[in-house]
């Protein structure tokens, strides 16, 4: 299917053309595309197993593309190592969480922050009041998303011992804490409480709108996706499928193929 | 009131140190200087397995990098002792950083091994290099003599080197372990592939931790030749790196106290388990690692007295699963 690369808007912001992946004899992703532009909320559905964690895996260099481009504003990552896409400004959540258990919601929204100014050892340990003053700036950066995500009184809590929702939460804030433009989320709203996942629409709109992010967020909750998503791209076995407003897709005879396996 | 008490604890831990050599005799003294200097190499075993994860089995011979390096530039360029412990630490450390080469492809078990051929060949090596190691005679060293203001012994003296290298090493570590630096060390450690998503370099991490910690055992390896005055191969076979490893996780291995409390068991307690029975100590001292395992299975430091009765209870039940995580989350499995 082919994507309109001059979709109006502020220009894509991520662009995947044609990306093929292979695990071994396994096609996860046959010729795939995706054009997301700036501001956009982009629901990324489909069964399981239509590849769509695997393109976030691949747009975050954990899983090499075979072929095809994937380029983030303009620029072509396939050399990029995967520790430097956070730098590139994409910032993701994992499915099944990605935190840090034994570390507090505060150490891991600061670790978002790591790539910015982190990981200098030798002023670490030759200049302590310079190491110390940028750890108070990344601190107050990250206590004040933790602040806008109703976090804060959890700061100093060991991200393993709070409730799943909090910690879904914690992971975004984590993200944000990494000055993204563009934030993967990789199902949101898994394992959520029918009231989270409300709430958790409302905060993902909110992110948008205050952080000034592209949204794209793989989800099977349909409710959210619908009520959420500007745009949605549905992917199928490896492929392409579908692509609209909720409302198209929604109504896409393909679409409910693909997911209630009517015979044709 | 106890937190009261605690602020003073740091304070009367550095008075009560000081003021050691007031109340102990020389003798007790060397062999504390002796465990401080194990205790950095230890301190610096600490950083690298119990906060990035990577087991070195090779902290003996670094130990003993340092220890020739002192003795060398003592011995050949007339250097005095004291200077030479920075250069000690450098070429340990730059040692540690070709040991660790292996390490960012390989985890756990590999790479113990790897690190163990290292500690394996060294004492060897140092008999091939002998124009430069003296070979099996050793070298012998000039030791720092107190200035003739200093009231105390001359044990006295060399135990108060001991403290202020130990006091730099700490320092050094405590300002990496909090902050950025620490975080990222503990998240390679944890979990390598969301670490690296958060654009953590493990290269970087992980080649940072091993120099450091090299350079410990390094600076730990000059002070044990200044104190003893006399180094040969035969103070750096392969199972001093075993001690080294034993004193880091009886102690501790995520504690910097447990450093040094390491180091005074591994130093002190072979000899007390010798003097119950002269013939059976060997056996005392492994019922003893393995009584300290049960029972502190943190290690020392992280033993907590009011937990201590039902910990030691814990030992008689046999259940099949571990209620407390292991001392080093993960460091075994590989990757």
């Amino acid at each position: 299917m082919a994507v309109d690369l001059q979709a109006a808007g502020g220009g894509p912001v991520l662009s995947i053309e044609n990306v093929d992946v292979r695990f071994g004899g396994i096609h996860a992703l046959k010729g795939v595309s995706l054009t997301v532009n700036a501001g956009e909320i982009c629901g990324l559905i489909g069964p399981n197993g239509a590849g769509k964690t695997t393109l976030f895996n691949s747009i975050t260099r954990l899983s090499t593309v075979t072929a095809g481009s994937i380029r983030i504003h303009g620029r072509a990552i396939e050399a990029v190592p995967a520790r430097r896409i956070i730098g590139l400004g994409i910032a993701r959540t994992f499915q099944n969480l990605g935190i840090y258990g034994a570390m507090t919601v505060l150490e891991n929204v600061m670790l978002g922050a790591h790539h910015l100014t982190g990981g200098r050892f030798v002023e670490a340990m030759l200049r302590p009041g310079r190491a110390r003053r940028v750890e108070s700036e990344t601190e107050q950066h990250c206590r004040a998303i933790l602040e806008d995500f109703n976090l804060s009184g959890v700061a100093e809590a060991a991200a393993g011992s709070l409730p799943y929702a909090t910690q879904k939460r914690m992971e975004i804030a984590r993200a944000l804490a990494s000055r993204p433009t563009v934030l993967l989320l990789d199902e949101p709203a898994g394992g959520l409480t029918h009231g989270e996942v409300a709430e958790f629409g409302e905060l993902v709109s909110r992110v948008r709108d205050h952080h000034g992010v592209t949204i794209v967020l793989i989800e099977h909750h349909m409710g959210l996706v619908m009520s959420l998503c500007d745009r949605v791209e549905v992917f199928h076995l490896g492929r392409n499928l579908a692509s609209g407003t909720p409302a198209e897709v929604k109504a896409n005879p393909d679409v409910i193929d693909a997911y209630l396996g009517r015979a044709r | 009131m106890s937190t009261q008490l605690l602020r003073f604890a740091p304070a009367a831990l550095v008075a009560a140190l000081l003021g050691l050599p007031l109340f102990v005799p020389d003798f007790l003294l060397f062999e504390i200087s002796i465990a401080v200097s194990y205790g950095i190499a230890i301190l610096g075993l600490n950083l690298l397995l119990g906060f990035t994860g990577q087991i070195c089995l090779a902290q003996g011979a670094l130990f003993g990098v340092g220890a020739y390096t002192t003795a060398i530039l003592n011995v050949s360029f007339g250097w005095d002792p004291v200077a030479t412990l920075p250069f000690a630490a450098i070429s340990a450390g730059l040692i540690g950083v070709i040991i660790g080469l292996p390490a960012l492809r390989l985890q756990g078990l590999q790479l113990a091994i790897i690190t163990f051929g290292v500690a394996s060949a060294f004492p060897q090596l140092l008999l091939k290099m002998d124009t430069l190691t003296g070979g099996v005679t050793g070298l012998a060293t000039d030791q720092p003599f107190a200035p003739k203001w200093f009231p105390g012994s001359q044990e006295a003296w060399l135990y108060g080197l001991s403290l202020i290298c130990a006091a730099i090493s700490i320092v050094v570590v405590t300002r990496l372990l909090r902050g950025d630096t620490g975080r990222m060390m503990r998240a390679l450690r944890d979990n390598p592939v969301i670490a690296e998503a958060l654009g953590v370099n493990l290269t970087k991490g992980r080649l940072a931790a091993f120099a450091v910690s090299s350079a410990l055992a390094g600076l730990g390896g000059g002070l044990f030749c200044i104190l003893n005055g006399f180094i040969s191969p035969q103070s750096f076979l392969p199972m001093k790196s075993i001690d080294i490893l034993i004193g880091g996780i009886v102690g501790g291995i995520t504690s910097i106290a447990g450093a040094f409390i390491g180091a005074l068991f591994v130093v002190f307690v072979p000899g007390f388990t010798t003097d119950i029975n002269p013939a059976l100590g060997g056996l005392i001292y492994g019922l003893c690692l393995i009584g300290m395992m049960m029972i502190a299975r943190q290690g020392i430091a992280g033993l907590r007295m009011e937990k201590l009765p039902a910990a030691i209870l814990g030992v008689f039940k046999f259940k099949s699963s571990s209620r407390f995580p292991g001392a080093v989350p993960g460091q075994l499995g590989g990757e």
